[in-house]
């Protein structure tokens, strides 16, 4: 062994254990950095997955006020509440909203929890990379800080009205998107790498617990989705650094690049490490271990399969739409039959919880974790089944073809849905539903991630604005897609189309009541974490840490 | 084995299970699918533009076949340099791993000045057509998958080099072959897409 394949942290060191010779202070001796040069150099898994969790909670909350001021806006449609100075500020909110809650906060969470979690369920002193990990985080944690920075300083995914961007700061916005990606992939491949590699003698890859296999999954898919996001943004980014803007880097065509991974079908994927949260907290709250967990993972890697959405991006469309030949990749059959598919895997999971609890023959222990959980799982069911409405039309074309006349209203109907606020809907039900996992993660790995149990009480409190506030976002975006709201608020040519303006109106505020819940949910969610961190004595216990 | 300070606890060692290497598939795959994308996006605008009538590449331009062909025989021969190595090193001639890695190496360096020259006499401007974007977004970046390549290469031979490396642990050698047959792989493509097919 040499000394380049030495652990950049021994277990000791890392739980700040100064007791042992490493601590006394002697020229031929290597002493461990404290305080913030452990923290900037540490290759401890426990410590880079806190941190993760702890800024991924952060940006969530950044994420759903910046959903929260778009609600405001949207709370007056035609006539707004002038938080933004024109179409061009609720176009860069619109996409950092997007970018930050995904691949800020929900990805972030997941990759944490299981930095931790995994190699512990895993039976494995660390990651497989842990210096790759760290390098991971802090490429991620950078390349987050100066996108959201750089949007805010005039930049933003391109720019909806000419000469309202400033040209450095998209071009900032774009590459520091790209950062993300990229160190998102690299902690990914650390997870992957830790479960195909670090597994016990023995153990099998339908052994391992299902949160890890999910994370497998996960990644995997990640892995072919990550590297396509990172191709749209570098010829965007090309584009830009042209005297001329040619095609990519010019209006609203970087947000265009990578609008496929807010749609269906990508954005279940990012949700794929729910499953196997909702199977492990769902199994131990009935006191029970998983049963027929081979059909479960295979519903995992079906659910992640049709989950794969990076082909479903509009530069691979033909340049004219309009001619008769025209190739709109949203207008296929593999794009309708991946929502038709992902919806019958969804409901088949669930098929697979209640065969679980029905032979668990006991009734569930209640718990913060456990209500998450159910309440995720109902999210995400209601996700892909807006999923469903979000490609019927292209489905239902094939039944015009033989009776137009009857059916017209119902399938202009459907047609209208596409464009509509239903594909926010639908992506706010997913992530939202992801993201409420992953807190019943947090409180069920609670020992584990924090080094204490989750206050219960706190966790019951926060559950209600979680869960609630979630249904309220996703629900009344859903509705207003039915009548006519625009998915994209800046167009504002939309807005005529709209019927029922008032009501609409009216589902936003309701909306805005959801966002400002969730908030609220996550402020308490980050006091008791925080408590639990400060050690403070609490009264109650976790419920369902696994055994 | 390098010095390590007396008093310094030593942790077990941990049994590594092919890790490297499934890490390099992971890093490989996803540098494939970067590819992928961008070769999906180049063929459509392609398609698209000749469907049109019109030409793909712009006018005034000079894409010769002859130094993307000797980049492509370059890296071919490569190939065979690579699995030399691994040979090698499986049979613990280190000697000649390390001279096979240094060939690869130079081919690809090699390579990469192919290409540099390749840019000077082009004449094709970045920001002048689509297609000049697309081509100089996807041949730059496969310079830079030499890049790494290469420094996936020289790592392995210092390493080697160090003694790290014999028929009982060739996890390195073969990590790297996987990436550097990934990189002649990527260029293949790129010369039948983009130099071939223009």
């Amino acid at each position: 062994m040499t000394l380049t394949e030495t652990r950049p942290e021994t277990d000791a060191v890392a739980a700040g254990d100064d007791s042992g010779p490493t601590a006394q202070s002697s020229p031929d001796q290597w002493t461990p950095p404290t305080g913030l040069a452990r923290i900037l150099s540490t290759g401890d898994h426990q410590t880079i997955g806190q941190m993760y969790v702890a800024f991924a909670l952060l940006l969530s909350g950044l994420a759903l006020a910046l959903g929260m001021l778009i609600g405001i806006e949207q709370a007056d449609i035609d006539g707004g509440f002038g938080v933004f100075a024109n179409s061009n500020e609720l176009f860069q909110v619109f996409g950092l909203y997007r970018t930050t809650l995904i691949l800020c906060g929900l990805v972030p969470l997941f990759l944490g929890l299981a930095t931790v979690v995994i190699p512990r369920q895993l039976g494995a002193s660390s990651v497989a990379f842990p210096r790759a990990a760290a390098a991971g985080f802090w490429t991620w944690l950078v390349g987050a800080i100066t996108h959201i920075a750089a949007t805010f300083s005039y930049g933003g995914l391109g720019s909806f009205q000419a000469g309202a961007a400033r040209e450095q700061s998209v071009e900032l916005t774009v590459l520091s998107l790209g950062v993300i990606g990229l160190g998102l992939l690299a902690s990914a491949g650390v997870i992957f790498a830790t479960i195909v590699t670090q597994r016990p003698a023995g153990m099998d890859l339908l052994q391992v617990p299902a949160f890890s296999w999910s994370m497998l999954v996960a990644t995997g898919v990640w892995l072919f989705s990550l590297p396509v996001l990172l191709a749209n943004l570098v010829i965007s980014w090309v584009d830009m650094r042209g005297a001329d803007v040619v095609a990519f880097g010019g209006g609203d065509a970087p947000f265009e690049q990578v609008a496929w991974a807010f749609d269906a079908p990508q954005v279940y994927a990012w949700t794929v490490p729910m499953l196997g949260i909702v199977a492990e907290v769902f199994t131990a709250a009935h006191r029970n271990r998983p049963k027929m967990f081979e059909p479960m993972a295979f519903l995992v890697g079906v659910f992640g399969f049709f989950a794969f959405g990076a082909w479903a991006q509009s530069f691979f469309d033909s340049a004219d739409p309009s001619t008769s030949d025209a190739h709109i990749v949203t207008n296929e059959f593999l794009f309708t039959a991946f929502g038709l598919a992902i919806a019958l895997v969804v409901v088949a999971y669930g098929g697979w919880l209640a065969f679980n609890a029905a032979s668990a023959g006991q009734r569930p222990q209640i718990s913060p974790q456990f209500a998450l959980v159910t309440i995720s799982g109902a999210l995400l069911t209601a996700a892909v089944l807006a999923g469903v409405l979000r490609v019927a039309e292209p489905a239902l074309g094939v039944l015009r073809e033989f009776d137009d006349d009857v059916w017209r209203g119902f399938f202009d109907a459907m047609a209208d849905l596409e464009g509509s606020s239903l594909v926010t809907g639908m992506m706010n039900l997913a992530v939202l539903g992801g993201l409420l996992a992953a807190v019943a993660g947090l409180f069920h790995w609670a020992p584990r991630v924090l080094g204490s149990p989750l206050n219960a009480p706190l966790g019951y409190l926060s559950v209600l604005p979680l869960a609630g506030g979630s249904i309220l976002i996703g629900l009344t975006d859903v509705l207003g897609g039915f009548f006519d709201q625009p998915a994209r608020p800046y167009q504002t040519s939309g807005i005529a189309d709209i019927d029922s303006l008032g009501f609409v109106e009216a589902l936003n505020v309701i909306g805005l009541i959801g966002y400002i819940a969730v908030v609220g949910g996550l402020v308490l969610v980050a006091l008791n974490v925080a408590r639990s961190l400060t050690g403070v004595p609490m009264a109650e216990s976790d419920h369902g840490e696994e055994a | 084995m390098a010095d390590i300070p007396v008093g310094t606890p030593l942790a077990a060692p941990q049994a590594r299970q092919r890790t490297l290497l499934v890490g390099t598939v992971f890093g490989t795959a996803a540098a494939l699918m970067y590819f992928a994308a961008l070769f999906g996006v180049y063929l459509r605008e392609r398609s698209d533009a000749l469907a049109d009538g019109g030409s793909w590449i712009p006018s005034g331009t000079n894409i010769q076949l002859a130094q993307p062909t000797v980049a492509a025989w370059t890296l071919l021969m490569s190939v065979v340099t690579m699995q030399w190595a691994v040979y090698s090193i499986a049979r613990d001639d280190r000697g000649h791993a390390i001279l096979a890695t240094t060939l690869t190496t130079l081919f690809g360096f090699s390579v990469v000045i192919t290409t540099s020259f390749q840019y000077t006499q082009m004449g094709l401007v970045a920001d002048d057509s689509i297609a000049a974007v697309l081509i100089y977004t996807i041949s730059a970046s496969h310079l830079a998958m030499i890049a790494i390549g290469l420094v996936f290469l020289l790592l392995m031979a210092f390493r080697a080099l160090g003694g790290q490396y014999s028929s009982r642990q060739t996890d390195g050698f073969v990590a790297a072959s996987i990436f550097w047959y990934a990189v002649v792989f990527v260029y293949v493509v790129i010369w039948t897409a983009i130099f071939v097919l223009k």
